[in-house]
């Protein structure tokens, strides 16, 4: 009070009461504006106090660190001053020109603006605000199932980010952008396609039965998020717990994810264009050895040392001839560069190839480019209001030859008309295409490239012969992208439409809204397979592969219906909602593939140019549907406590008759301490607390459709029985009887805390979630059952975890300007146990009871046997371990611990009692997933960044992970150079890697293949997901073409990574672990049997321009 | 209004549920259902065609003789190595195509058709469930018989092993059912089962368990004179139906191997065949099998049996003095043609270059070729569409004349009507019946063999249906499982580091040495002796010897394979295979 009193005295003008300073300054500003241009003009600047300010809350307490920006007339310099601990803020110099304008911010308040025309340059005057809570901070909204809520009001475990998260940051689908910025909503993009969509995942392990990932809803609709334009995104929200989900019943069984569009504002209208360019580089190039005398002296010794020093190889793989002769040959002409590095085989006739080749530089292009334009329109009135927006995306693939192409287009429109003032009629059409051509080999099996590569690309081989046609080890690897004609084009098309009515009835307190929605969705692959032609020798032209063509297309049609009324009446500091709503959808899927063989014209393919014998043709699809009635109740006393019920009675098509329905209840509470009168925490230092606590128990309807019916599917039989391929059906599945739902029942605690003045926001929730009856597979029966044993609701799993997520936002003055800036960071972890499971026996190799989900068993490394004297002394049967094909053990090999003392490595009788020397050695789920967001803004430069990354993870390189393993894998493959150095000899006998021998990271039961402590890799990463710089041109500069903002910016995504697992290996991403090219041929599909081989991750460089009009 | 408005939904909702509730019940639409598929004869053929399953394919067959006793391979096969293995280890106890069988069978009769079409559908049922259990009578001994599906809680499900009589009785009644109701008509195809194809699988199955009975005195197994006696009628009734014979089309150098590199089977003597098709992209993989170092087995015959191939007049080659330290090029001169359509020799040319044995590929110098076609375009592809026989006329005619040898009932009528064809196919000038026990047949393999039409039909049998599959399981049956322990004896190598031609085509192939010289003969493989794994049978000179370092021992009780261990422990009530415990 006495602050204020003596800058009332101090001042020059009538200084208004405190609480319509503000309006008070707009209304005499018009009268003002011309006596003010005449007064000011003269005056001169004085080095003395001009302004004095004080800044207060509205509960009249000061508010230290607030900026204040001053600018005055049509200067385009401002002056900038920071209140100090009692809330005051001064100007020294006064300025020439009115008017005045001062712009007041400060976190977790309303910035305010005050215009002052009449101030006296020469007079020391002063000037008082009060600064409002913004509304950011006190009615923060945030989108729930059917309606939205309060942030300070929510009761239950919701989280949501805005559309900050895709500015900027040009990606080929909007899953790609939510990866690890919101916490615990588990996105893992395996490998950096552009394509690569991703599941859902909320809260970790969901069933090892049915399986089930979250609800993903496009404006209130199930969408794909994957075809959906990323700048149309205003908010992304994650309702995580049993009670926020139930109004979704069955389907959100497993956490939902609603994804709103952007409306217009009103009164505004914009139109902004965007631009952009993109460069795509590799995360990752893996250095292997390309001199083909040194890559062959070490195939020829890893096969000699895997056939006990006894035979040498006569082939690598299947078609290049090697013999010791050879590789004689080989060194003289590495020796002596000037040699040809070809030359013919007097007896075959054939080339014979002495080549270095660098398989990789040949894949790969240098850089690929990529580039978005964006154009979006909007505006509206009282009656009406439209948002346009299109968008074009096309990234050119990393391949040298034929490389993929990716495109996409976006089209949305969305409008609404207000008839009456009780009723507004929307409507949201979405139009999408997305097209990705990708070169393919021409191998039975689909293999990807990658893989093809590490068995059949060895440095000795060449692309080319001498007179330019391609070699044969070339035909088989990607021969086919030179040639062209092997190709996969696909099409993904949707159309949506929701047409809704909203309205508002008696004071705003009832609504009824409705909506409907049809979506199509089609999907068109075609594949073309056009044999690839090769020479051996001179003058000969072989092909190799299949002259085909296949499509699949398939067709989804989506009709949804949603209708709901939600009510609110207040009495005294009682507030009651209730929400009641009926949804009905249902989706058709119709799937054909049609494959004939027999190009007539390899430049025309075309199924009416195919005259081979070989064709076929298929249908399917399925169809379900769901029907759910859903409420919810809200009861709020004061903002103090909160209660919310939510429940729904949901059908769903997809269980057998008498199972269709069920009633999924939830509950959950808040209690907001910091408005209790008893709370006397000041708000500087504590603004707010609250505590939740949610019970939820729903039914798992993420199930595949027919699961509980006999079926017979007819196929083809891949034998000639008659001259034909004839189709065949045998017998049905077995069902089982009295199946029930999958539950997940889920218990969630939460508190959110605000300090210091809201600058410093903390939220914590920790969980429980149990999902029962899990539909899994019965005990194993004698073989002679015949069939897969039924699955039945046999297992149980429990996951517990937590997120937090911090805030930190804050501003300061820095050359006179305010340095706005804030920090965020996400975490959360959770880990899952088996509490029931159909293994009375603990077998290891599948689930068992009280088993922590991602448990690795393996053996225990205990160095290596070092001398040969040593093995003779050696009194541990390890037999069981394969070293090589005769199984002689030699210095170098490893030597394995004998755990359970009894002389011998074995897998005992491969149960949790009886391991026999196996341990768990690690676990392959990630944990403490991570993201660490940034922002700076300061004089129209903008910067952010974003790191993202998983805390833990154990991997075990599998079968096939030659990236890791190399030569020790197949002979044939390629080598890193990391190994070169790093293998056991007489010289280096701590090496990284056991003696060099081929295979052993291969066969079966081998030295390497078998999962043991050392080599299990540690996939932990941080990654810089993208950082942003940026400038916004000053708006007196831009506002003169009438544009509103305009923006330039450079962005990086992916630019820098760091893993544990580059202590040892560089070779591959640790994001590209899974398995390899799914679209291709998924053959190692098991978390954490994954290889590498897939491609690449992207990291890009970008340079954009954004202007608003 | 709100109450108004509250009610009206609830309404709304309830009729929603109400009437949508019906709605629920959706149906695959792109699936049958064991209600619409068996009802008309399409429908049961559809089904039928599913067991065809059971027929092992193309590539599995040329493997079939991996581990046997007339060749070695890039390792030995642990069954043969003492300790190596165990009932860990074992495999085939899936019991999947069963189920299938006994699912059609409980099945087929809801369709309303004439019984002849009904029954020609069963005996296919029953056909195959035959084959299906004479691979597990083969492999295990006793199993448990089942004619029907079991629910999870069937208490047979746990049931103990069946006894071999009472199973193999039951294969044998159905295969008498399926030869009395299959339909007849002759298949050119050579890919379907008719009343042919079972009659001459029934002569095989029956003919293994007599032999087997007969020979494994030790089991007091029954009536093996009923079974050969079977075997011989079924094989009769094929030859008496007169719809086959043996192919002697063509240049009589080709005849024999024409039967397994042609992409359409030879319907005169071919029964029943893997039939591959370029154009159906139904391929076997045996030049990929056969000609690679890494991908195959690197199957090589061994001398010891490549010598019991007549000479081209009908002499025993092993009466011919030296016939042991004979150089590979001269040996392989003037005998059984069906030599050279077994292995490489002479001028036996790939894409037409001159292609001598590849000791790349082979161990011994007998390399064989049955199964490759001479274009070497699929020798690192498995597109090989030469269609692989299955049941061959030439097998029913061998397994007639063994059943009526082993009955003591052999005449010279039955010599003439069988093992003379194959004979005089072969090229062989004096096709006539020994009349002297060959002395080198019963060293060397047959010992306990005193009838001298016996010795020849094995002989025949050894060497006419060779690669394809039958030695291992004759060699059970015959109760001679210790030749599985035959050295892998190679071709003859007169000293070391000389360079042989083996192919007299003026070029040296190979030369045996101690260690690789450095100026080396281009086109010459140097082949190292290193004395441990590759030997001369007098050191420096000598037959090659192949993994000779490794201990190879035959135990009576691996006639039968043991019960997998995983299985028996899931149904403890199996009990293990004597021995194996």
């Amino acid at each position: 009070m006495t602050h204020r009193y003596l800058l009332v005295k101090g001042g020059a003008l009538p200084l208004n009461n405190r609480q319509s300073g503000f309006r008070y300054g707009l209304k005499f500003f018009g009268l003002l504006l011309l006596t003010a241009f005449i007064n000011l003009l003269p005056a001169q600047a004085q080095k003395k106090t001009w302004i004095k300010g004080l800044i207060e809350d509205e509960k009249g307490q000061p508010v230290p660190g607030a900026s204040v920006q001053l600018k005055s007339g049509t200067d385009s310099i401002k002056s900038f001053a920071v209140t100090d601990e009692k809330g005051v803020f001064v100007f020294d110099n006064s300025h020439q020109q009115g008017p005045f304008v001062f712009t007041i911010a400060y976190v977790g308040y309303v910035t305010q603006t005050i215009t002052k025309n009449s101030l006296d340059p020469q007079k020391e005057q002063s000037i008082y605000v009060v600064l409002k809570e913004s509304s950011a901070a006190l009615s923060e909204i945030v989108v729930v199932g059917y309606g939205t809520q309060k942030k300070l009001n929510l009761t239950g475990a919701v989280d949501q980010v805005g559309k900050e998260v895709f500015e900027n940051r040009p990606m080929t689908s909007a899953t790609r952008g939510l990866q690890g910025v919101l916490p615990n909503l588990n996105i893992r993009m395996t490998d950096g396609k552009p394509i690569r969509g991703a599941t859902y995942n909320v809260r970790g392990t969901t069933s090892i039965g049915a399986g089930g990932s979250a609800l993903v809803l496009i404006d209130g609709v199930p969408g794909d998020p994957n075809l959906l334009n990323p700048n149309d995104i205003e908010s992304v929200s994650v309702l995580k717990d049993a009670a926020s989900a139930a109004i979704y019943g069955a389907r959100g069984s497993f956490g939902v994810v609603l994804i709103t569009t952007k409306t217009p504002a009103k009164n505004n209208t914009q139109l902004t264009y965007s631009s952009n360019y993109s460069l795509n580089d590799r995360t990752i190039k893996p250095k292997f050895i390309t001199n083909g005398y040194e890559w062959a002296k070490n195939f020829d010794e890893a096969y000699y040392a895997w056939n006990d020093y006894k035979s040498h190889p006569a082939k690598a793989n299947s078609v290049f001839p090697f013999s010791l002769d050879y590789l004689d040959e080989l060194k003289r002409r590495n020796d002596d560069p000037s040699l040809s590095k070809t030359d013919i085989d007097p007896a075959t006739g054939n080339y014979v190839y002495y080549g270095n080749t660098d398989w990789f530089k040949e894949l790969y292009a240098d850089k690929n480019p990529a580039t978005e334009q964006t154009l979006s329109a909007s505006g509206g009135n009282a009656k009406s209001e439209y948002y346009l927006s299109g968008r074009y995306m096309s990234q050119n693939g990393i391949f040298r030859y034929n490389p993929d192409k990716f495109k996409m287009y976006n089209i949305r429109a969305k409008g609404a008309v207000r008839p009456f003032d009780w009723l507004k009629l929307e409507n949201n059409f979405d139009f999408s295409q997305r097209t990705y051509f990708f070169p393919i080999l021409n191998h039975p099996g689909n293999t990807p490239v990658w893989r093809r590569i590490s068995d059949e690309a060895f440095p000795v081989a060449m692309l080319k012969n001498p007179d330019g046609s391609l070699t044969e080890n070339a035909a088989i690897v990607f021969g086919s992208f030179i040639s062209g004609g092997n190709y996969s084009d696909q099409t993904q098309l949707l159309l949506r439409n929701t047409s809704r009515f909203t309205t508002s009835f008696l004071h705003d307190k009832l609504h009824v809204n409705g909506d409907f929605t049809y979506a199509y969705t089609s999907s068109v692959e075609t594949r073309l397979y056009t044999p690839v032609p090769y020479s051996r020798k001179p003058g000969e032209t072989l092909v190799r592969g299949e002259s085909k063509m296949n499509e699949e297309n398939d067709r989804t049609t989506y009709t949804g219906m949603n209708f709901y009324a939600d009510y609110e009446q207040r009495v005294a500091k009682n507030t009651f909602k209730i929400l009641v709503g009926y949804n009905y959808e249902n989706t058709l899927f119709k799937s054909r593939y049609y494959q004939h063989d027999g190009m007539i014209n390899a430049g025309l393919p075309d199924f009416s140019l195919m005259n081979g014998l070989n064709y076929t043709l298929t249908g399917g699809g399925y169809e379900w549907r769901t029907m759910g009635g859903f409420f919810r109740l809200n009861y709020n006393y004061d903002d103090r406590y909160l209660l919310e019920i939510n429940g729904r009675y949901d059908g769903s098509s997809k269980f057998p008759e008498s199972q269709q329905f069920g009633f999924f209840p939830s509950a959950s509470a808040g209690w907001r301490v910091s408005k209790e009168k008893f709370w006397q925490v000041s708000p500087k230092a504590i603004s707010d607390l609250k505590l939740r606590a949610s019970y939820g128990a729903l039914g798992n309807g993420n199930v595949n459709p027919y699961q509980f019916l006999q079926t017979m599917s007819v196929s083809k039989l891949p034998m000639s029985i008659n001259g034909i391929l004839p189709d065949y059906t045998q017998q049905p599945n077995v069902i089982p009887n009295g199946l029930t739902w999958e539950k997940s029942t889920t218990l969630n605690g939460g508190i959110d805390v605000a300090f210091l003045q809201s600058r410093l926001k903390v939220s914590f929730d920790k969980y429980t979630r149990n999902t029962t009856n899990m539909f899994t597979v019965g005990l194993p029966v004698p073989a002679v059952f015949g069939t897969s044993v039924p699955k039945g609701n046999y297992a149980d799993l429990q996951t517990k975890g937590w997120e937090l997520s911090v805030n930190w936002s804050d501003q300061f003055k820095a050359g006179n300007q305010p340095f706005a800036y804030s920090f965020g960071v996400v975490l959360s972890d959770y880990q899952s146990y088996i509490t029931r499971f159909n293994n009375p026996k603990k077998l290891i190799n599948t689930y068992y009871e009280g088993m922590k989900v991602g448990d690795m068993w393996g053996f225990v490394n205990d160095g290596y046997f070092q001398s040969q004297d040593e093995i003779n002394k050696y009194d541990i049967d390890q037999s069981f371990i394969r070293v090589s094909n005769a199984n002689v053990l030699m210095p170098g090999d490893i030597r394995f611990k004998n755990l359970d003392g009894d002389k011998k490595i074995t897998q005992g009788k491969g149960t949790v009692d009886d391991p026999g020397d196996q341990r768990i050695i690690g676990n392959t789920e990630p944990r403490y997933a991570f993201g660490i967001t940034g922002s700076a803004n300061w004089n129209n430069f903008f910067l952010s960044f974003f790191f993202q990354g998983i805390g833990k993870r154990d991997w075990w390189p599998g079968t096939d992970a030659s990236l890791f393993w190399g030569q020790y894998n197949r002979p044939y493959s390629w080598m890193p150079e990391e190994i070169m150095d790093n293998r056991w000899s007489e010289t280096n006998r701590d090496a990284y890697f056991p003696r060099f021998r081929g295979y052993t990271a291969l066969n079966s039961n081998a030295e390497l293949t078998v999962q043991q402590s050392k080599y299990v890799q540690n996939a932990a990463y941080i990654r810089l997901k993208n950082l942003t710089v940026g400038y916004n041109l000053p708006a007196a500069l831009i506002s003169k073409i009438k544009m509103k903002n305009a923006r330039l910016y450079f962005t990086g995504q992916n630019l820098w990574t760091w893993s544990p697992m580059y202590k040892i290996m560089k070779t591959f991403d640790p994001e590209v672990i899974e398995g390899s090219d799914p679209e291709l041929n998924n053959n190692a599909a098991g978390i954490g049997a994954g290889n590498g081989m897939a491609y690449p991750m992207l990291k890009t460089y970008t340079v954009g321009l954004s202007v608003t009009f | 209004m709100f109450i108004k408005m509250k009610n009206s939904v609830y309404l709304l909702l309830i009729l929603a549920m109400v009437s949508c509730k019906k709605d629920l019940n959706l149906k695959p639409f792109d699936k049958l259902s064991p209600d619409n598929a068996f009802n008309t004869e399409a429908d049961l053929q559809l089904y039928a065609n599913s067991f065809y399953k059971i027929l092992p394919d193309g590539s599995s067959i040329i493997r079939g003789d991996v581990m046997s006793d007339y060749m070695g391979g890039k390792d030995v096969n642990n069954y043969i190595i003492p300790g190596a293995y165990t009932a860990t280890q074992s495999s085939g106890w899936s019991w999947g195509d069963l189920r299938n069988v006994n699912y059609f069978l409980e099945h087929y009769g809801q369709a309303k058709i004439p019984d002849e079409a009904k029954n020609h559908y069963a005996g296919m049922a029953r056909f195959f469930r035959a084959m299906f259990y004479f691979e597990k009578v083969k492999r295990f001994g006793d199993v448990p018989w089942y004619s029907k599906t079991m629910t999870i809680n069937d208490q047979d499900l746990y049931k103990g092993r069946d006894p071999r009589t009472m199973v193999m009785d039951s294969v044998l009644a159905d295969l008498d059912f399926a030869c009395a109701n299959i339909r007849s008509k002759k298949d050119n195809t050579c890919s379907q089962i008719t009343k042919w194809v079972a009659l001459a699988f029934k002569s095989r199955v029956c003919l293994f368990e007599g032999t087997f009975r007969k020979y494994h005195p030790e089991m007091s197994l029954p009536d093996n004179a009923k079974w050969l006696q079977a075997a011989a009628d079924a094989a009769d009734e094929v030859i008496k139906s007169a719809q086959y014979s043996l192919n002697t089309a063509g240049d009589q150098t080709m005849t024999y191997r024409n039967l397994f590199i042609n992409e359409t089977p030879n319907a005169s003597e071919v029964m029943l065949a893997y039939v591959c098709n370029k154009s159906l992209r139904v391929f076997n993989d045996a030049n990929w099998y056969f000609t690679s170092a890494t991908y195959g087995n690197r199957i090589s015959l061994i001398k010891t049996f490549t010598d019991t191939y007549l000479n081209i007049d009908g002499s025993r080659f092993t009466d011919t003095p030296g016939f042991d330290t004979l150089h590979f090029e001269q040996e392989v001169k003037n005998r059984d043609l069906r030599l050279q359509q077994t292995i490489r020799m002479g001028n036996y040319k790939r894409d037409g270059q001159i292609a001598p044995p590849d000791f790349t590929y082979t161990y011994t110098g007998y390399q064989p070729l049955k199964f490759t076609v001479d274009s070497k375009a699929t020798d690192g592809v498995a597109e090989n569409n030469n269609s692989i026989p299955i049941i061959r006329y030439a097998e029913v005619l061998l397994n007639k004349a063994e059943a009526k040898a082993e009955l003591n009932g052999f005449t010279a009528e039955d010599w003439n009507s069988t093992i003379r064809p194959l004979r005089q196919r072969a090229g062989l000038k004096n096709t006539d019946m020994p009349q002297t026990i060959d002395a080198y047949l019963v060293a060397k393999y047959y010992p306990g063999v005193k009838n001298v039409a016996l010795m020849e039909i094995r002989r025949e049998r050894g060497i006419e249906l060779i690669l394809e599959g039958f030695r291992f399981y004759d060699l059970m049956r015959w109760g001679l499982g210790s030749l599985l322990t035959n050295p892998y004896v190679g071709l003859y190598v007169p000293a070391m580091d000389v360079l042989m031609d083996l192919n007299e085509d003026g070029k040296p192939d190979v030369s045996f040495v101690k260690k690789i010289p450095a100026t080396k003969v281009p086109g010459v493989y140097y082949f190292l002796i290193d004395g441990d794994q590759t030997k001369l049978s007098a050191g420096n000179s000598g037959n090659l010897i192949w993994l000779g370092n490794i201990n190879r021992k035959w135990e009576d009780y691996k006639y039968v394979y043991p019960i997998p261990y995983n299985d028996l422990v899931l149904n403890p009530a199996l009990l293990q295979n004597r021995l194996w415990e």
